[in-house]
């Protein structure tokens, strides 16, 4: 039975210019889990976490070569709508960006843009997508309030919720939980935990911890290079590499 | 070039812990068995009271190793390392306990008049000491071999016991040998016995914290 990969990314090269950033990468993420980017600043993770939902064709000069597939389809093909690919693949950012609207017209803006006219329907999506999100309790008596009202940790919170209101199959998480306090980041945790049985979560990370307690699998960087790719307690315990045993160590970094 | 200097230190200072309290118990060895050869009781009186020693290094080493997790969250062969030490250490605390129970047999033999000379205590003595030694050095060397021979030099300990039994048994039967002193010598051959199966112990452990595995099976 073929392992469902979600995204299958084949010899990929991306340029900035003349630099080369990204050097003949092969990665395959599976379905249902939590897929961690580590590396030093600079390695190029957060560059290939922007691949996947073709955020990089916004930067001047970027330039890819080589094959990033989703669910067997090339997502540089001109045939695969890029609207298409961002409401498949959602992400959340590192500073939490809720518009500045209400916490209710935040969660509904994706949906409304879809065409989603009907209250009912809008309010039902609203309130999984912040059920879902590990959120509704918090503010299910204050929607109409302004999202700049919440806490750092519930933004986040909010941000997800958006992401998750448009159905998406995968959510890319760029260092999601670096601004946030440690409860914050434990519920954020929690909730990637939960979030896996529904969708495919990518996470770039500078906290190794954190990798180490919610992720299935691991790939380090290094300079624009994959050194390493394995199951989470593998890559910790047991790494192939010895550059990667140096990174996880703290002997050079 | 090291990100973590103090945390290389650190571990340093584990393992140099480590090595005194192996040193501690070796020499311990030594005079315990010194003390019942010679019926020396202040020299016994005086290793029982230097496991004290021990136990405190057993101590101090598992609160340094408990800070050190704590503080440093550490990994792979760092995590196997520390978990190795904190399982050594307990060995050779034990092996200690057998180095003043020797010595206690000697306070116990206060009354022989007719000690008998019983040659395989002087290898079985040197034997454990250099696994224990060999232990250590394989440890600090984060060497395999070293660790296995360790293991396998359980067999002349053990083949040291079955001897002494015999000799012992043949002198009772012949009444060569005061009946109170062969059982205290049977109780101390028991005690290099068992303290060679911690050497033993201990060998294993060296090969965990390089290996991850412990008698074969994968740990970590």
């Amino acid at each position: 039975m073929p392992i469902p990969y979600v995204f299958d990314i084949e010899n990929l090269n991306l340029f900035y210019g003349d630099k080369m950033a990204l050097k003949n990468i092969n990665l395959q993420i599976r379905k249902n889990e939590v897929t961690a980017f580590i590396g030093p600043s600079g390695c190029g993770k957060s560059t290939l976490l922007r691949c996947l939902n073709r955020m990089n064709d916004l930067i001047d000069g970027c330039r890819t070569e080589g094959k990033i597939r989703y669910a067997g389809n090339n997502i540089d093909d001109r045939d695969f709508d890029v609207i298409d690919l961002r409401t498949i693949v959602g992400m959340v950012f590192q500073k939490a960006n809720p518009f500045p609207m209400s916490i209710y017209d935040n969660v509904a803006y994706g949906p409304r843009c879809q065409g989603v006219k009907d209250k009912h329907i809008l309010e039902g999506i609203v309130k999984k997508a912040l059920t879902e999100a590990a959120l509704y309790d918090e503010v299910k008596d204050r929607l109409r309030e302004s999202a700049t009202s919440l806490s750092g940790g519930q933004q986040q919170r909010l941000c997800i919720a958006r992401a998750i209101a448009m159905s998406p199959q995968v959510i890319l998480m760029d260092e999601p939980t670096s601004a946030l306090d440690p409860i914050a980041t434990a519920k954020i945790e929690e909730l990637i935990k939960e979030l896996k049985k529904e969708y495919t979560i990518i996470i770039v990370t500078h906290n190794m911890q954190q990798a180490a307690r919610i992720s299935d699998r691991t790939a380090f960087f290094l300079l624009g290079e994959l050194v390493e790719f394995a199951e989470t307690e593998t890559l910790f315990s047991h790494p192939k590499n010895p550059k990667t045993e140096d990174y996880i160590t703290g002997r050079f970094g | 070039m090291t990100s973590r200097t103090q945390f290389e230190q650190e571990l340093d200072n584990l393992k140099l812990e480590l090595i005194k309290m192996g040193d501690q118990v070796v020499s311990n060895i030594k005079e315990g068995l010194s003390s019942f050869l010679t019926l020396n009781i202040a020299l016994a009186e005086k290793t029982i009271a230097s496991d004290q020693l021990i136990n405190e290094a057993e101590h101090q080493i598992q609160r340094d190793c408990m800070r050190v997790i704590l503080r440093e969250q550490p990994v792979a062969k760092d995590l196997r390392l520390i978990a190795a030490i904190l399982k050594m250490i307990t060995d050779l605390e034990r092996i200690g306990d057998h180095a003043a129970d020797i010595s206690k047999m000697t306070i116990k033999m206060e009354r022989i008049k007719r000690p008998y000379p019983i040659k395989q205590f002087n290898r079985m003595s040197e034997a454990s000491m250099a696994m224990i030694q060999k232990a250590l050095d394989a440890f600090v060397q984060r060497n395999l071999i070293l660790a296995e021979e360790v293991i396998n030099a359980d067999d002349e300990v053990d083949a040291l016991f079955d001897e002494t039994e015999k000799t012992v048994a043949e002198a009772l039967r012949k009444n060569e040998i005061d009946p109170d002193y062969a059982l205290y010598a049977m109780m101390v051959a028991k005690y290099f016995e068992r303290i060679s199966d911690h050497a033993v112990n201990i060998g294993e452990w060296v090969i965990f914290s390089i290996t991850g595995e412990h008698k074969h099976n994968l740990i970590f």
